[in-house]
């Protein structure tokens, strides 16, 4: 009852309000809003989502293979580098990568290299492929592991296989339905994605889905531009639906894998360090520079000043923090710990009751709130609950609630999986009752996971921009959407300091979760 | 220098030893896992290697195998250097076929597929490889689950598979880790008559990793106890059962009980001997005649054996016995502790003048626990590592 409730509050009402919304108007007035801008934002969307895709799968799957495969000293820093861009506010990261590589960037002012091109298609490519890769990392990374352990490689080159025949003939078929899932989730978030499109594309007049949504929503007079709004929500929830349901085909048919367990992994004693160092190179070129660009942009009193220390200054930081933003990041922070709770206590409730009855619903139910895209998500919330709850925070929670509660549910539902009835039936064979077989032997299990859920929610929800910037009003805005609008004003030092203060909370709250590697890693398992 | 220390005289001395390590020393981390050994197999034969988990067995074919490289030593395969300090030959270019504890079945791959993987990456064309495939998964009597894949199969039919694809790959030397492992008891006598009557059949040498005791005497010419990455003892099962090199080896080896004797008189093999004031005629094994690993501690325990005897007679000494070297009837008294019937066989723990004794014997159980029975011994065996222990105990008394 409890699940149903939830699922209908959460999720159906919204979308259910949002289809009648459009057919109310009848589909033919929907249809006939979307003008050529659209199509072509429609056209970019799959464009972007598609190169992200591949790319990002390449990488990861690359960086999957190097790391996971040899037991590699110091290899616990390298997948702690890997997973960090998953964590930091994607317009963040759009953000560092102009003040970086943009024109009168970091390599602009110091070596005259600048990056034009970063504002427009390739730029969004290049900084949502990497904000992806670690998506695609995790999930081929847990493939490796549970099916295409080390034995079975070594069994094809005993059989007389080179390395890179085994990887064709064994590793890559074998990681197939990984390289599918882990495609769809790159290409759903790609589909979905905002921040960066915003900071990247709207500059260029490129237009995505997501940023047309959101002009539409936010700064058009024109009377057709909330049918369009609806039409372009209609088109992001079947593309993510289609998706996802390719990702579910592909995975009926994959090869299940038996025998006991995998061989041990093996020392890499004697191996070229080589691609530790190309790796290794990768991440500090897009994840460390850009990052400390914003840093070097924040410290400096004005843009064009060489950032050297004559010219450091903390002003920056304090104009930042005025009396709006300060209240944004309070917002913020009051929204994340918020829903954070209720997503973790909300999880644990589903997990409880679905294991009493079969989880058979349990996947579908995660996988439609996954798939529901953000800007959607946030047009159909402002149609369904809108009337009375508009420019509040509770309802920019609900919306947080609705996207956020698979990442509480998730590692919460997979540890329960794996926690066999065995240990409840030795701890109730051992004299325990129900209850306190519960609290001795399910919690202690639970506890870390439940700690990691619940930074994880923190987190996402802390960054949280797409549906934010739409569903914000006055008094109601966070931290996220004063950096977008700061942005937009153009004043980088100030920006940046406000986006390294953004990035400095979400990465204290990520440590724990970083350390906490195996219950990160459920987040992508599909 | 040491080269005699391992091969046994047995096999012909102008062959090439299908394997021949020489000082391997294995490494996952700080602490090596194998230290210095050096083990040879030769062409045709069987070498089981015995240890329990963690001794360093597995560690040790992987490295023969080519999957980990030893910090130092050489690795020698059919009179090819595949490991040496310089060297190093992956595992696609050395003549191995290899069979898996956890049988590494590919999983998108049917059976007939898996079995032709080696031949194709020989270079046979795929309808000959998959015939040849389909003809070797017949003459294990699974031809007809040539279209399955791994979780079609039972445990006992995937490691029937596993065996076809090392054999598809026609090397000098087989490694097997540990095939039976995860097999039940019919399965493993089923699985170990296959690789016995086709190993028999390629003439191919093999090094066959186990904890168990019995397939471990059951399958090989030789026996090598394996503990904390050493060679402790090198034999053929018969000299590995009845004379253990040490306690160790012969608790791993199977059940033994220590008893206080005296030796009275000596004849050839056989001894008077006195046990608990009784004497007994027993046959004797001397020490001397045990190999040992070669490595460490082999020659100076084989010198003092040799001319050992003398001191050794005088003095009460302890002896191990095997449960079959006990019999009831004789001169000895006993108190039956407890009888467990085995099927074969009955084993009993009995409560003697010198100490627990254990004695195994053919057929249903003739007492039940409480009985006061009579017993006697036909055989016994002076472990070397007493003496060797006795004398250690007197140097560390010196200083």
């Amino acid at each position: 009852m409890v699940v149903l409730l939830a699922v209908v509050v959460l999720a159906a009402i919204p979308l259910v309000a949002l289809v009648g919304v459009a057919s109310a108007d009848g589909w033919r007035g929907v249809v006939d809003s979307v003008d050529d801008r659209s199509t072509r934002a429609v056209a970019n969307t799959l464009l972007v989502a598609l190169l992200v895709s591949m790319l990002a799968v390449l990488g990861g799957a690359t960086a999957a293979l190097v790391t996971e495969r040899w037991a590699w000293a110091g290899r616990r820093w390298l997948r702690l580098g890997i997973l960090v861009p998953f964590l930091t506010p994607p317009f963040v990261a759009a953000v560092g990568w102009v003040r970086a590589y943009g024109p009168s960037g970091l390599t602009d002012d110091a070596l005259g290299v600048g990056w034009s091109g970063l504002y427009g298609p390739a730029g969004i490519v290049v900084v949502l492929a990497v904000h992806a890769l670690p998506l695609a990392y995790v999930v081929v990374a847990a493939g490796l592991a549970t099916r295409a352990e080390p034995d079975l490689e070594r069994a094809a080159r005993v059989s007389g296989g080179s390395s890179r025949r085994v990887l064709w003939t064994i590793t890559l078929p074998l990681l197939r339905p990984a390289l599918i899932t882990g495609a769809v989730l790159v290409f759903v978030t790609s589909v979905n994605a905002f921040g960066v499109p915003a900071v990247l594309g709207i500059p260029a007049g490129f237009g995505t889905v997501t940023t047309r949504i959101y002009q539409d929503l936010a700064f058009s007079a024109d009377p057709a531009a909330f049918s369009r709004v609806i039409a372009l929500a209609c088109v992001l929830v079947v593309l993510a639906v289609v998706a996802t349901g390719v990702a579910a085909l592909s995975g009926r048919r994959a090869a299940v894998r038996t025998g006991g367990p995998a061989g041990p992994e093996m020392p890499a004693v004697g191996r070229s360090r080589l691609p530790l160092l190309l790796l290794g190179a990768y991440l500090v070129l897009t994840t460390l520079v850009p990052l400390l660009a914003l840093v070097l942009t924040a410290l400096t009193r004005a843009v064009g000043l060489p950032p050297v220390p004559a010219n450091w200054t903390l002003a920056n930081f304090g104009e930042a923090i005025d009396a709006r933003t300060s209240a944004a990041l309070i917002n913020s922070i009051v929204l994340a710990v918020v829903a954070a709770t209720l997503a973790v206590l909300l999880g644990a409730l589903i997990v409880v009751l679905a294991r009493r009855r079969g989880s058979r619903l349990l996947p579908a139910i995660a996988t439609v709130t996954f798939a529901v895209p953000g800007s959607t998500l946030a047009v159909a919330i402002l149609l369904a609950y809108g009337g009375w709850l508009r420019d509040t925070l509770l309802l920019i929670l609900v919306a947080y609630l609705v996207k956020l509660w698979v990442l509480g549910l998730r590692p919460l539902a997979s540890s329960a999986d794996r926690l066999p009835p065995e240990h409840l039936f030795a701890a109730r064979t051992s004299g325990a009752g129900a209850l306190s077989a519960f609290v001795t032997v399910v919690l202690p299990i639970f506890r870390p996971v439940a700690a990691a859920a619940w930074l994880l929610v923190f987190i996402f929800a802390l960054h949280e921009l797409t549906m934010s910037s739409l569903l914000y009003g006055p008094g109601s805005s966070t931290l996220a959407v004063a950096v977008l609008n700061l942005q937009q004003l153009g004043d980088p030092t100030v920006t940046a300091a406000l986006a390294v203060l953004l990035t400095a909370l979400v990465l204290a709250a990520a440590i724990p979760v970083l350390l906490f590697r195996r219950s990160a890693l459920e987040i992508g398992r599909g | 220098m040491r080269e005699g220390a391992s091969v046994p005289g047995g096999e012909g001395a102008g062959s090439v030893p299908a394997l021949e390590c020489r000082d391997v020393t294995l490494s996952y981390g700080p602490v090596p896992v194998v230290h210095d050994l050096t083990l040879a197999v030769a062409a045709g034969e069987t070498v089981a290697l015995l240890g329990p988990s963690g001794s360093g067995k597995s560690s040790l074919l992987y490295a023969i195998a080519g999957f980990l490289r030893p910090l130092s030593g050489s690795i020698t395969i059919a009179g090819r250097v595949v490991s040496a300090q310089r060297d190093w030959l992956p595992p696609e270019h050395r003549s191995i076929g290899m069979v898996f504890q956890n049988y590494a079945l590919w999983p998108h791959m049917t059976a007939v597929e898996t079995v032709a993987y080696p031949l194709r990456r020989a270079g046979m064309p795929r309808t000959e490889a998959r015939r040849r495939a389909q003809d070797l998964l017949e003459s294990l009597g699974i031809g007809r689950l040539a279209e399955r894949r791994p979780a079609e199969l039972s445990g006992g039919e995937q490691q029937r598979v596993g065996l076809c694809r090392a054999l598809a790959r026609d090397p000098e030397l087989y490694l097997f880790d540990e095939p039976t492992a995860h097999l039940d008891s019919a399965l493993r006598a089923d699985l170990q008559e296959h690789l016995s009557g086709r190993r028999q059949g390629s003439r191919a040498a093999a090094l066959y990793a186990t904890h168990d005791v019995a397939e471990a005497l059951a399958v090989a010419d030789r026996v090598a106890l394996l503990r904390d990455g050493r060679i402790v003892q090198i034999g053929p099962p018969v000299e590995i059962y009845e004379r253990p090199i040490d306690l160790w080896a012969a608790r791993l080896t199977g059940a033994a009980s220590l008893l206080s004797v005296t030796v009275e008189r000596r004849q050839g093999s056989r001894s008077t001997v006195a046990v608990a004031g009784v004497s007994l005629d027993v046959a004797v094994d001397a020490p001397g005649d045990v190999i040992g690993p070669g490595t460490s501690h082999g020659d100076g325990r084989r010198s003092s054996s040799q001319d050992g005897h003398g001191g050794a007679l005088s003095a009460g000494r302890t002896a191990l016995v095997r449960p079959g070297w006990l019999r009831f009837g004789g001169p000895l008294t006993g108190t039956v502790l407890g009888a467990w019937y085995r099927g074969p066989h009955t084993d009993y723990r009995l409560d003697t003048a010198t100490g627990e004794v254990a004695l195994a014997e053919a057929g249903p159980p003739r007492f039940a626990a409480g009985e006061e029975i009579c017993w006697s011994l036909d055989r016994l065996w002076f472990l070397p590592e007493v003496a060797s222990e006795a004398s250690a105990a007197s140097d560390s008394d010196a200083p």
